[in-house]
């Protein structure tokens, strides 16, 4: 249904109801369409008298769908004219109310409101971050930078992930402004995106610049950089932190693995006691590797050539560098089909060492065991993901560890023209990071990444000169 | 007519403000008299021609002014206990249009306080809410039929007509003793066959409430069959969720059930060499179905991804598996290969019966492929693979569409 243009009387609403295919739902269509269209508020206010005089109450659906329409037309007197008589009629509001009253009044004046009906949300439920968002935005547009930073840490401390539009408030706001309290925490957020390796947006890195370069008496500079593959700065000739894990860090991921990976809830399901057992002597006996191979995951690599002669071909290429190669496999490769050939096979083993896993057992498992046992140098070899094994680990900052150590230590391959092409890990790790004196910020050039693995290669290099 | 009665409504409700009844009154009196002479010149849309000026903000003065009495009664208990708080957002969320059941029970309740995140929350009183309907949906159709069988009992008490037969009506209870007489043999001579009860700390409450479900509808079917199995439940741990759940369900019918209730687990009662554990993470296709074998099927409904516990279960045990040659005989197009358990009771008894394959596989849900493997094999393929390419060429578009809009909709939001 259109919406029409201008007030109506009572009767011409009854005709229009009338008309209507199921009057029952007349209102709230209308309403629903008024706020698609965003008609005037004055027709919405005509519909409500009519329903008003008509019922002699209006339903709290209806009035919801009001104050949408009056939040999206920032109606303001009209929002705390709707809470009040929302406030007598009911006991206590529900959430979807809560958030168009909050997000309508701390865009307004009255944002202090916004704030009581803050406190009032969180009698009965946590607010949402959108909640919160809309808060700190409103404290930081006038000026309440504490008030704003109060609201960031109590939102971090409900485990709530902040919108990137409220981080970049923040820098927005506080342009300019010589605080040394508010630079702290304005370095705190900046740490907060490092720990949760988060990427800022281009315009979130132009506030950030501008902030920084705003900063009274410290004579920031920013650039737009590409940082070389060796790991340099070619602003400020600055070498980046390597992907290494601290040895705390290694340990600490070599263990979850083994718990959280391998073990999980039943070692069985992956592998079995016994065989990971014969696994680890296996591994102790041979160490160190330079480089661990998913035989299965590489032999597919072209399928128009028989498995084993790719695996060849791989292992091979490795091999001519004088690195100790670790294969992994499945028993279903040592019997001798139309894929894997035994003369291949065997010429293969006098070149890297082999471990061959239960034909039910997964072989990922013993990848990364292998690989995190061997030492910081060892890479591997797959084209796998490993996004299943990731999810297995229990804690998020486990997580982030397991992805910076498969961004410096996965090995992808791409057969170009038969060519074993290797691309080489990451050497530089890819986080926010500072020396003090000099910030680099790695940020994303489009507003959507298309791919989590993805890490972005434009950096904003900030110098104090 | 029928405006004058909701005016007179209004008077009621309004009596604490005389001055906008008074008002609204005139008005709408006015209004009234007028349509019939100025209904015409109304299709036009010239309501500025009116004289009169609407009073837009008139709504609000109706809905304050109900409101003295509420307003006391809010005021004398302003602290809720949690309860009543839950009781009372849950309330607040039916008026604003929400699924959320009509009544909830203290018990429901508490489960609903306990939900760790909101959308937790939501999923469990949308079930709740559906589950009311479901309810309510029977009740109606119930009184329905109750109402028509009167009917027709009053007209056959009119006709008075009197039936000749050489059966007492017995039916119901004859068919009982028939099926139990069937399952008591099945006791001593049947193949056994066994559910596993060891999942339940891999279950939430409702899945465990599923698998039950399940096994009930499985032990139903099997004793209705022509040659019944002698069901194990195995593992089954007194008081455990299993045994609460079944207990439920059966009431005092649980202790005379013609089936064999062991906490031991089905290694002890039955030699290793003869079971072959059923489950569909196994490597090893069943080709026929052995009459000699024990097959154990794990009471286990999976809602997550969870994969591969029933076979950690068999190779712990160091037992021998299998699954249904479901790609041999079907063309699979969607959903898990895991089956329900009572869509395995089905099958097994039927491939007890009669070896036949199709039949049996028969009883795999129809949604989950296009048709058995047969002549048309290549077809079946094509067209499989054209829909397929067209149903993900035509989700992709539309998950491109959905995010451009919800892109451009943050972006106007800003």
């Amino acid at each position: 249904v259109q919406p029409p243009e201008k007030p109506l009387q009572a009767e011409e609403w009854n005709r229009l109801r009338e008309n209507f295919q199921s009057p029952e739902i007349f209102e709230d269509v209308m309403f629903n369409s008024m706020v698609r269209c965003n008609s005037p508020i004055d027709v919405a206010k005509s519909l409500l008298t009519y329903v008003a005089k008509s019922d002699g109450d209006i339903r709290y659906n209806l009035l919801i769908k009001y104050l949408a329409l009056c939040v999206q037309q920032q109606k303001t007197a009209e929002i705390c004219d709707v809470y009040d008589i929302m406030k007598m009629r009911f006991k206590i509001l529900e959430s979807g109310a809560y958030n168009l009253l909050i997000r309508g009044l701390s865009n307004s004046d009255q944002w202090r409101m916004a704030l009581t009906l803050l406190e009032e949300v969180k009698k009965i439920m946590t607010p949402s971050r959108t909640n919160y968002e809309s808060c700190i935005k409103a404290a930081s547009h006038h000026q309440e930078m504490n008030l704003a930073c109060e609201l960031y840490h109590e939102m971090l401390a409900k485990d709530l992930v902040p919108t990137l539009d409220v981080l970049q408030a923040f820098f927005d706001f506080s342009r300019g402004m010589k605080d040394a309290e508010l630079k702290k925490e304005l370095f705190g957020i900046l740490l907060y995106l490092r720990e949760n390796q988060i990427y800022p947006h281009r315009t979130f890195m132009r506030s950030i610049k501008l902030w920084f370069e705003s900063i009274p008496g410290e004579n920031w500079r920013g650039h737009l950089t590409n940082i070389k593959d060796s790991g340099q700065c070619p602003v400020c000739s600055h070498q980046l932190e390597d992907s290494d894990l601290t040895e705390k860090e290694y340990n600490n991921l070599r263990e979850r693995i083994i718990t959280d990976v391998i073990h999980g809830s039943d070692t069985f399901r992956k592998t079995s006691p016994q065989e990971f057992e014969a696994f680890q002597t296996f591994v102790e006996d041979r160490l160190p590797f330079d480089i661990v191979i998913d035989g299965l995951n590489v032999s597919h690599i072209k399928p128009r050539k028989m498995q084993c002669e790719n695996l060849f071909h791989a292992v091979n290429c490795l091999a001519k560098e004088n690195l100790r190669l670790l294969v992994l496999g499945r028993k279903h490769m040592l019997i001798n089909s139309s894929n894997w050939k035994q003369e291949i096979m065997k010429e293969m083993q006098n070149k890297a060492d082999f471990f061959f896993a239960e034909n039910i057992s997964e072989d990922d498992a013993f990848l990364l065991y292998a690989t995190l046992r061997s030492g910081k140098h060892c890479k591997f070899v797959t084209r796998d993901f490993l996004r299943d094994h990731k999810a297995c680990l229990s804690d998020s900052l486990t997580r982030h560890l397991f992805r910076k150590w498969q961004r410096g230590h996965q090995i992808s391959i791409k057969m170009i023209f038969s060519v074993f092409i290797q691309q080489p890990a990451f050497n530089y790790d890819c986080v926010v990071q500072t020396t003090g004196d000099t910030w680099h910020i790695p940020y994303k050039d489009t507003f959507e990444e298309r791919y989590s693995y993805e890490v972005p290669r434009k950096w904003l290099c900030l110098k104090q000169k | 007519m029928q405006s004058a009665n909701m005016l007179l409504k209004n008077f009621v409700r309004c009596s604490a403000f005389p001055f906008a009844v008074q008002h609204g009154m005139k008005k709408d009196l006015f209004g009234l008299c007028r349509t019939l002479i100025l209904s015409p010149c109304l299709k036009e849309g010239s309501s500025h021609n009116l004289s009169e000026k609407l009073d837009l903000d008139e709504w609000k003065k109706v809905m304050k002014s109900g409101l003295q009495e509420v307003n006391e009664t809010v005021s004398e208990h302003e602290e809720l206990s949690t309860l009543a708080a839950a009781r009372e957002t849950v309330e607040m969320w039916r008026l604003a249009g929400r699924s959320v059941p009509e009544n909830i029970s203290e018990d429901q309740l508490k489960t609903f306080i306990e939900c760790p995140s909101k959308s937790s929350k939501k999923k469990y009183l949308k079930y709740l809410h559906l589950k009311e309907l479901y309810k309510k949906n029977d009740k109606r159709k119930m009184d329905e039929k109750r109402e028509r069988r009167l009917e027709t009992q009053d007209k056959a008490s009119k006709t008075d007509e009197i039936k000749r037969n050489s059966f007492t009506c017995l039916w119901a209870n004859a068919i009982d003793k028939t099926h139990n007489w069937r399952a008591a043999q099945a006791m001593v001579f049947g193949q056994p066959l066994v559910f596993d009860m060891s999942f339940e700390n891999d279950m939430s409450p409702r899945e465990v409430t599923n698998t039950v479900r399940q096994i009930v509808l499985s032990e139903g079917c099997n004793r209705k069959s022509v040659d019944p199995f002698h069901i194990h439940f195995c593992n089954l741990k007194e008081n455990s969720q299993y045994h609460r759940e079944f207990i439920k369900y059966y009431r005092e019918a649980w202790d005379k059930l013609l089936i064999t209730v062991t906490d031991q687990c089905y290694t002890n009662v039955f030699p290793k060499d003869k079971i072959i554990y059923l489950t569909a993470d196994s490597p090893k296709v069943m080709k026929t179905f052995d009459h000699d074998k024990i097959y154990i099927i794990g009471s286990m409904v999976d809602r997550s991804i969870k994969t591969g516990v029933s076979l950690a279960q068999a190779k712990r045990l160091g037992l021998e598996t299998a699954c249904l040659p479901l790609e041999k005989y079907l063309l699979w197009n969607t959903g898990a290969k895991n089956l329900t358990l009572d869509q395995m009771m089905h099958i097994l008894l039927t491939l007890k019966d009669t070896g036949d394959w199709r039949k049996a596989l028969e009883f795999v849900p129809k949604r989950k492929y296009c048709g058995f493997v047969g002549r048309s094999v290549h077809e079946l393929k094509k067209s499989l693979s054209l829909m397929n390419t067209l149903k993900h060429g035509k989700r992709q578009e539309e998950v491109r569409k959905q995010f451009a809009k919800n892109y451009s909709k943050k972006l106007t939001q800003k």
